[in-house]
């Protein structure tokens, strides 16, 4: 008998290669460390290993006992499949843009989910964190932003997710990462084409894990275990920076007769509180799976169970997530295969409920605890009262103060497919989706928990549920044949989808008994309950589809894929439902004419060049309809008989609304060089998205708020590049692979709203990008002696913030009027570049790898330093963000002087505060890791066995924000939220506001293979 | 299957709703729910107050009210006037209002019904009248009527259409139509639609004399469509307001001043329009219940003049001064109290000039809150049952803390320090701008050297919540903000009286202001010494009234019964007197200290407001036709 190994061009062992005896009869699979036993009566001279994607290999093997075999990728059949959609494809012949990434790269960072660990490692994929809470997703946008919405959670923007080939209804939490086999990027439309208008925005294929055919049964076990510390405080001002902060503003207050803040009776001048430090823990993050799964040469199956827990910096608050998930594939008889793939997750969120505010706001010069020893209710910060939290005041209030969200996800997928048995290449094949999502959530704030000053306070409770059902069916006709150099493949395709959603929300006030929590809300007295029917829904869509897609191979050498889709949404007006719309792409690889067979270190040269339309139906259901708001009123203050419910019409119908158009460009250069050790994609792409779906606020002289309307044009342009490459590989010692990537967009709005260059409301400008900032331009702070203060600043003072003044100045050189706003400015948002480059050392049974994510220009809005979140108001009211700011003394501060001018409560011109350049590199991930070799492990029967260490989030370099605060410059909320002002920056936009702080983390982990 | 192509929404009224006889009665519904996002919205109260005589900005004010006061701290604009609040809200209702006309006698709807929503529709227009000048009348499908087309132009009619097409028609069919008594508290009457019509006739006779030669826009002659002269409305205005008089319905004169405004005595009879709320509904009061932030329907007037009295103090021990808060934030402390913002402070002439009678006129004590009591007992941490004020004189629970004086007595001692620290000087050791007069535990301030962080609260229109169950301040008031008073009639009558009008027997501009007057004579509480007292002056009160009433004498009488509550702007635009009464001001700089005159500048193109930016923003069309949409002087 034949021992011996099968391992692939990077030393990793390669399971289910074919392992056959040359001339004979007997033959083996791998197992899942590449190891094979070659059975045979009769002794074995020679034997053919081949496995799919690698070069066949005949290796002699006359009077060896044990052998390792190293594979090397087929040049012909280069890299990997990738998964397109409706099917795969080489990766050589694929013509669309297409980006991949295995699972194992995922999963270097640590992650609850996908968004997190995609962040910086796919060129123009970008992933914006617009929440610190555990759990959270991030914000993909594909190529930039399309449509135009005030409302980034629309989803508008987003990319369509493919779970296992249906299109995935959930939350992105659902998914868990350890699941992952592959995600496959469609990014152009010619790639996307196929998906239709829910592919507008770019596709996201996830592929879960399977069992392999002809694969053993296999056991694997991944987990880590990490700790969480605070990557940096808020920069809060302690207890004498902020005594000093309130002795200047009350100077300056008094000298311009402005109100000053006068110390309350909490305030002493020595006391010293660090609030944040009383209410951070230190928090803990894990992650177990476990994963079983064999195939045989007809069937496989894989079933994986898995648990996820998150904890933020804030007592109660976590993130937890139990996943199972089953996957079956079997042939029967000979022409049928079917298959199953269910994925099932419950997640529960808990103790988002808390929250930093008052522990930022609260004076440090007040002391947490009374005379006694006692912690108080609150504190006074000059007249407004902070609630006093601590992390075991928290802890302790877990049954009388919480907030939890529960998910239950199923999402599954069957397929039936029938190979034609009289025509060679050709399948029927049937898929049927069927999801279903149910949130529930509940609240509870007991008597007097949350109150500054009443601990008498009545109790209030409420809950929301939801449930999301979706089905969608696919029926599929495919033909693949391949004559001599000419290869076809084409499918046909009807497909028909439907979801539902449903919410209801009920809240109550005063529950009889503090035991009910928000479990049963009949227990509050009737007129307590509320049922508000702006938060109760029901929404139902339907999307029909016909599609054909041709694509044809010559030689290798000449590709070409044509896609012709038909759409029909339920969402658009009657009569402008449907639409169709074509989609082509060729490439050429150069590579293997043969006029490129002197050119031998050229592996790999390929042509690709893409033009297609998608469609988009970016528009909330019954936007054509109009809407009436409700209003309502008390007739008198008798009860319930004093209510009466009325109505405003909100939004007029609009019977014409049509479907959003984008045309796109796709130009791509695949290219590998030396044997494949570098490879790389470069991309241009150019897109004009027309008729864009926009709710247009109407002049209030209309007397109607808005109506959607095919209105509006955009444009994006950009450049994308990825290497990889394996720079130095000494077979039996030390490696280093590196792989980059770094793009760009330029988005500019091309049209809004007929004849108008301008949306001020939602800072649309034509012209200009769809996110910019509309706002004045900070350029200093007023000093002694700079001249025209009295005409530009009427009223304004020495030390407060200068912006740019536009106006016109007259004979004398004097401004002819005050500042105002005229003067606003349109301020650069996007960033210039962004990417993310990734590395990996090995040697012998050691690698360490690292991941990092860049970003360069562009405005990070930190609304701390801004005028929303009220920290930063200088004039000594409650605690301050710790600043630099103007005194007579600093005259060279960045900040204005504490107690001047104010528009609102802040200093004047306090939102140009905010605005920070938002450049990074931020080290996401550094992990060093060893894989166990030896006898032990195979007398336990182990094939695999891997211990490794990661720090997450070690390092920031380059961010001037970082430089200035200490903190995260990575966004942490939307425009509106996580501030005291919510109004004034556009919802879509993300800041860091004060949400949970950022942490770095500390990961060990341990992955087995039986 | 075609079907999942079709939609049919589940959760959601469609506009076809608004044909229909609940969709009507909801669309009803809806207008008097706009009422509130007007009347008690805390930036439109400014527009109308702030830069009268009434009030200035006030310490902690921001741009908006500071660029209000016209006194040199920024100039109104398209951006920062705050009358916006007003153009933003105005439409949508007139829209809902023709709707309703519109859609009305199809679906059923009873006249009476339907003219409620043509007061709404005149109601609005006479506003946007008043405030703008000519507004459309065509908001996209035809003039007053129903609009259901996007449109992204409009076109200003001139004041005498708008009066004469979108106000009076309305209002008097209104008058025909409307019930005697409301059909359920506070909706609208004959009588609403009466007073409304006689201010709009006298409005509009004032607009057509023009005495101080104010331009209009969109320029206009000063002729009648309807080929009446000035003097016609305002004999119109005249006979309107005796006729409401004369047939009162349900609605009378509260027996005294303090009665009107006592928040147990919201929605009296006195009462004709207001803007209701609720404590025992957030939904149904569209407005927080439980805490600060909710939504544009609240009422948080009262919070823009209310100074920072919490910062008040007293010492723990005798002696010593050993400083803690003398008063809690809290809606228990009753209508004294009202969470402060102190954006706008009223000048000191207010004191001295128009409510000089302080003593016989219960109105003074009747509008504001000149005594602040000890409230620190209402806080539950609170041990202590006795504190130390000025004089380290004992203060027990509900003493007062702080007295505004009518005038300086002399012999205060004021804080000297700059920078004080409230822990261990004696000056200023109430926390405040106010000094001390020996033998006085309270501190005092004299009303005559008020300061813009110093001044009287207004008591009217404070925060009062009748449930123990919340007991913070930063709660809007569930009151009601009052618009309409039976006892404006007799204003109005007086007025037109004033401007020429032939009047009745016993009912000259005289007589009329004499019930008013006879009236506040009237006492029952005293809201300064938290005490009963009944007292009669109103023999005084008549005889002090002058022989002959002259225009100013209105004006200071209509402030003196409507102070604060949203009028002045509007009775100063009208009368065109606003540099007359307003171009000055006087306030100390701090405390205690003599005052100072503020002068204001106020050239006539003011008396027209500048149409908002979003306006300007949201309508299609070059900068031509936007500058030209755009009032005089704004651009």
């Amino acid at each position: 008998n034949l021992k011996g190994r099968v391992l692939d061009e990077t030393g990793q062992p390669l399971p289910g290669a074919a392992v056959k005896a040359k001339g004979g009869t007997s033959s083996t699979l791998t197992g899942a460390n590449g190891d094979f036993e070659l059975k045979s009566s009769s002794s074995i001279s020679a034997i053919i290993v081949s496995y799919i994607g690698y070069e066949s290999k005949e290796v002699n093997v006359s009077g060896k006992t044990n052998i390792t075999v190293t594979l090397n990728p087929d040049q012909k059949n280069l890299q990997e499949v990738v998964v397109i959609g409706y099917g795969t494809q080489r990766a050589e012949a694929v013509t669309g843009s297409v980006a991949s990434i295995k699972g194992e790269a995922l999963r270097e960072v640590p992650s609850a989910n996908i968004t997190q660990a995609l962040q910086g490692r796919v060129a123009g994929v970008e992933m914006t964190q617009t929440s610190s809470r555990p759990g959270s997703g991030m914000q993909i946008r594909i190529r930039g932003t399309r449509s135009l919405n005030a409302d980034p959670n629309s989803g508008q923007d987003a990319p369509l997710v493919v779970l296992d080939g249906i299109p995935f209804s959930g939350s992105i939490n659902d998914i868990d990462p350890n699941s992952i086999r592959s995600i496959d990027i469609l990014k152009d439309a010619s790639a996307t084409a196929i998906y239709g208008s829910r592919g507008a925005n770019g596709v996201i294929l996830v592929t879960s894990f399977r069992g392999q055919k002809g694969q053993a049964a296999r056991v694997s076990y991944n987990s880590f275990y990490g700790l969480k510390n605070l990557f940096s405080r808020v920069p809060m001002m302690d207890g004498p920076e902020f005594a000093r902060l309130r002795t200047e503003a009350t100077k300056t207050q008094q000298e311009l007769n402005i109100g000053t803040f006068a110390p309350s009776s909490d305030e002493l001048d020595n006391a010293n509180t660090d609030w944040q430090d009383l209410l951070y823990r230190n928090a803990m993050t894990m992650s177990h799976d476990v994963n079983l799964s064999k195939g045989s040469e007809r069937g496989n199956f894989s079933v994986g169970i898995g648990y996820y827990k998150d904890q933020s910096v804030l007592p109660t608050n976590d993130f937890n997530r139990y996943s199972i998930r089953a996957a079956v594939d079997q042939e029967a008889g000979k022409y049928f295969r079917f298959g199953l793939t269910s994925n099932n997750s419950y997640t529960v969120t808990e103790g988002n409920q808390v929250g930093i505010s008052d522990a930022l706001g609260a004076s440090p010069l007040a002391s947490p605890y009374d005379a006694n020893g006692n912690l108080k209710r609150s504190t006074y910060a000059s007249t407004d009262p902070y609630k006093v939290w601590t992390k075991d005041l928290i802890n302790d209030l877990k049954d009388r103060w919480l907030s939890e969200a529960k998910g239950l996800g199923s999402y599954n997928n069957m397929y039936v497919e029938v190979r034609a048995p009289w025509v060679e290449g050709l399948k029927a094949r049937v898929n049927l989706g069927l999801n279903i999502r149910q949130t529930t959530g509940g609240n509870f704030t007991g008597k007097g928990v949350t109150s500054a000053t009443n601990p008498n306070e009545p109790s209030t409770a409420g809950i929301n549920n939801s449930t999301m059902t979706d089905w969608a069916i696919e029926n599929l006709l495919t033909y693949d044949r391949r004559f001599g150099k000419h290869e076809f493949n084409a499918v046909g395709l009807y497909s028909a989808q439907e979801n539902t959603f449903y919410r209801s929300d009920i809240s109550v006030r005063d529950l009889a008994a503090e035991h009910f929590q928000y479990f049963n809300l009949g227990q509050a007295p009737q007129g307590n309950i509320t049922i508000n029917p702006d938060n109760q829904g029901h929404t139902v869509w339907g999307l029909q589809s016909w599609m054909g897609r041709v694509m044809y191979n010559y030689d290798n050498r000449y590709m070409l894929s044509a896609t012709l889709r038909a759409d029909g949404s339920s969402r658009l007006a009657p009569g402008r439902k449907w639409h169709t719309y074509p989609a082509v792409s060729a490439g050429w690889n150069i590579a293997q004419e043969s006029f490129m067979s002197e050119v031998t270190p050229l592996s790999l040269l390929k042509l690709r060049v893409g033009y297609g339309v998608t469609s988009n139906q970016a528009v909330a259901p019954y936007a054509t309809l109009g809407r009436l708001s409700n209003r309502f009123y008390n007739f008198g203050d008798n009860g319930d008989e004093s209510y009466e419910t009325g109505y405003i019409i909100s939004e007029l119908p609009n019977e014409n609304l049509g479907w959003e158009f984008t045309n796109t460009w796709n130009f791509g250069l695949d290219f590998g060089l030396f044997a494949g050790r570098l490879s790389g994609t470069i991309e241009y792409y150019k897109q004009h998205t027309k008729d864009i779906l926009l709710a247009v606020d109407l002049p209030p002289t209309t007397g109607v708020n808005r109506f959607t309307s095919n209105i509006g044009e955009t444009e994006n342009k950009g450049f994308e590049l990825s290497l990889n490459g394996v720079i130095i590989d000494n077979p039996n010692g030390f490696r280093w692979e590196a792989g980059v990537n770094l793009y760009t967009n330029r988005n500019k709005l091309l049209a809004l709203t007929s004849g108008s260059d301008r949306n001020e409301g939602n800072w649309w400008f034509v012209g200009h990008p769809i996110n910019v900032i509309y706002d004045y331009e900070r350029i200093g702070l007023w000093q002694t002696g700079d001249s025209h203060l009295n005409v530009l600043e009427p009223g304004g003072n020495v030390g407060m913030i200068k912006v740019k003044y536009t106006g016109e100045y007259d004979n004398n050189g004097v401004p002819v009027r005050q500042i105002g706003a005229a003067d606003r400015q349109i301020l650069d948002f996007d960033p210039k570049f962004q990417g993310g480059f990734n590395t990996r050392f090995s040697y012998k049974g050691f690698d360490l790898g690292i991941v990092a994510a860049f970003k360069n220009g562009g405005t990070l809005i930190s609304t701390l330093h801004g005028g929303t979140s009220y920290l930063n108001l200088l004039n000594g009211r409650h605690n301050n963000v710790s600043v630099d700011y103007w005194t007579p003394e600093n005259t060279g501060a960045k900040y204005p002087r504490p107690g001047g001018i104010t528009a609102a409560d802040n200093p004047k011109y306090m939102s140009t505060m905010a605005y920070f350049d938002a450049s990074y590199l931020k080290i996401r991930t550094i992990s060093l890791g060893y894989n166990f070799n030896g006898k032990w492990m195979e007398n336990a029967g182990i094939s695999q066995a891997r211990i490794y260490f990661t720090a997450q989030n070690p390092f920031v370099l380059f961010s001037p924000f970082h430089k200035e605060s200490g903190m995260d410059p990575e966004p942490n909320s939307y425009g509106n939220q996580n501030q005291a002002v919510t109004t004034q920056i556009v919802q879509r936009l993300p800041v860091v506001g004060y949400n949970v702080p950022a942490t770095r983390n500390y990961l060990v982990g341990l992955n087995f293979t039986f | 299957c075609n079907d999942i192509l079709e939609e049919t929404p589940r959760d959601r009224f469609e506009p076809g709703f608004f044909k229909t006889e609940d969709g009507i009665r909801g669309g009803l519904t809806g207008l008097y729910s706009g009422l509130r996002r007007l009347y008690g919205q805390p930036y439109y109260y400014n527009a109308t107050e702030t830069g009268t005589d009434e009030y200035t900005y006030g310490s902690q004010a921001d741009g908006n009210f500071r660029a209000a006061d016209l006194s040199g701290l920024g100039i109104p604009d398209a951006q920062n006037s705050r009358w916006d609040v007003l153009w933003n809200t105005a439409y949508a209702n007139i829209n809902s209002a023709s709707g309703i006309i519109a859609n009305g006698t199809e679906a059923g709807i009873s006249p009476s019904l339907i003219s409620e929503a043509r007061f709404f529709r005149a109601f609005s227009y006479f506003l946007l009248v008043q405030t703008f000048g000519g507004v459309p009348l065509d908001l996209g499908g035809g003039i007053l009527q129903y609009n259901t087309t996007p449109t992204l132009t409009s076109v200003r009619n001139t004041v005498p259409e708008v009066y004469t097409k979108g106000v009076f028609p309305d209002l008097l069919q209104a008058i025909n139509e409307l019930q005697d008594n409301p059909r359920v508290i506070g909706a609208v009457t004959k009588n609403v639609a009466r007073l409304t019509l006689a201010k709009a006739y006298l409005t509009y006779g004032w607009w057509l004399q023009n005495p101080n030669n104010v331009p209009t826009y969109p320029e206009t002659a000063r002729n009648d469509p309807d080929g009446h002269d000035a003097q016609w409305y305002f004999q119109k205005a005249y006979d309107i307001a005796v006729t409401g008089i004369d047939s009162p319905g349900s609605y009378s004169l509260q027996p005294t001043f303090y009665d009107v405004n006592l928040a147990q005595n919201d929605r009296n009879s006195e009462i004709m329009l207001f803007a209701d709320h609720t404590e025992a509904n957030a939904q149904y009061s569209e407005s927080n219940i439980t805490g600060w932030d909710g939504g544009d329907g609240q009422n948080q007037a009262g919070w823009m003049v209310t100074w920072y009295f919490q910062n008040l103090k007293a010492s723990k021990t005798a002696g010593t001064w050993s400083s803690v808060d003398a008063t809690f934030r809290t809606v228990q402390a009753g209508q004294s109290y009202t969470r402060p913002w102190m954006r706008m402070a009223p000048p000191i002439d207010v004191f001295t000039r128009t409510f000089a009678d302080k003593t016989s006129d219960s109105r003074f004590n009747g509008t504001f809150t000149t005594v602040y009591r000890a409230t620190w007992k209402l806080n539950p941490n609170r041990a202590e049952n006795i504190l130390y004020g000025a004089n380290y004189l004992p203060i027990a629970p509900n003493d007062k803390i702080l007295s505004f004086l009518p005038s300086d007595p002399g012999g205060i001692s004021y804080p000297v320090d700059p920078n004080p620290n409230p822990n261990n000087v004696i000056l200023n050791q109430d926390g405040t701008e106010a000094g001390f007069l020996p033998g006085r535990a309270d501190f005092v301030i004299p009303l005559d050297k008020i300061s813009r962080n110093i001044y009287p609260g207004l008591w009217k229109l404070g925060a009062y919540r009748k449930a123990s169950d919340y007991n913070d301040d930063k709660i809007a008031s569930s009151r009601p903000f009052n618009i309409l008073k039976f006892s404006e009639f007799y204003f109005v009558a007086a007025e037109a009286a004033v401007k020429g009008a032939n009047v009745q027997a016993g009912k000259s501009a005289r007589d009329l202001i004499n019930v008013i007057r006879a009236r506040a004579g009237k006492w029952r509480f005293d809201v300064a010494e938290n005490v009963t007292k009944i007292a009669d002056n109103s023999a005084a009160m008549m005889a002090a009234t002058p022989a002959v009433i002259d225009i100013n004498y209105i004006l200071d009488e209509r402030s003196r019964e409507f102070f604060g509550e949203g009028y002045r702007w509007h009775d100063l635009a009208r009368t065109q007197k606003w540099e007359e009464y307003a171009g000055s001001y006087r306030i100390s700089q701090v405390g205690g200290t003599a005052p100072v005159t503020v002068n204001r500048e106020l050239p006539k193109y003011l008396y027209l407001r500048p149409i908002p930016q979003g306006q300007l923003d949201r309508m299609s069309g070059d900068a031509a036709y936007k500058k030209n949409y755009q009032n005089p002087g704004y651009n």
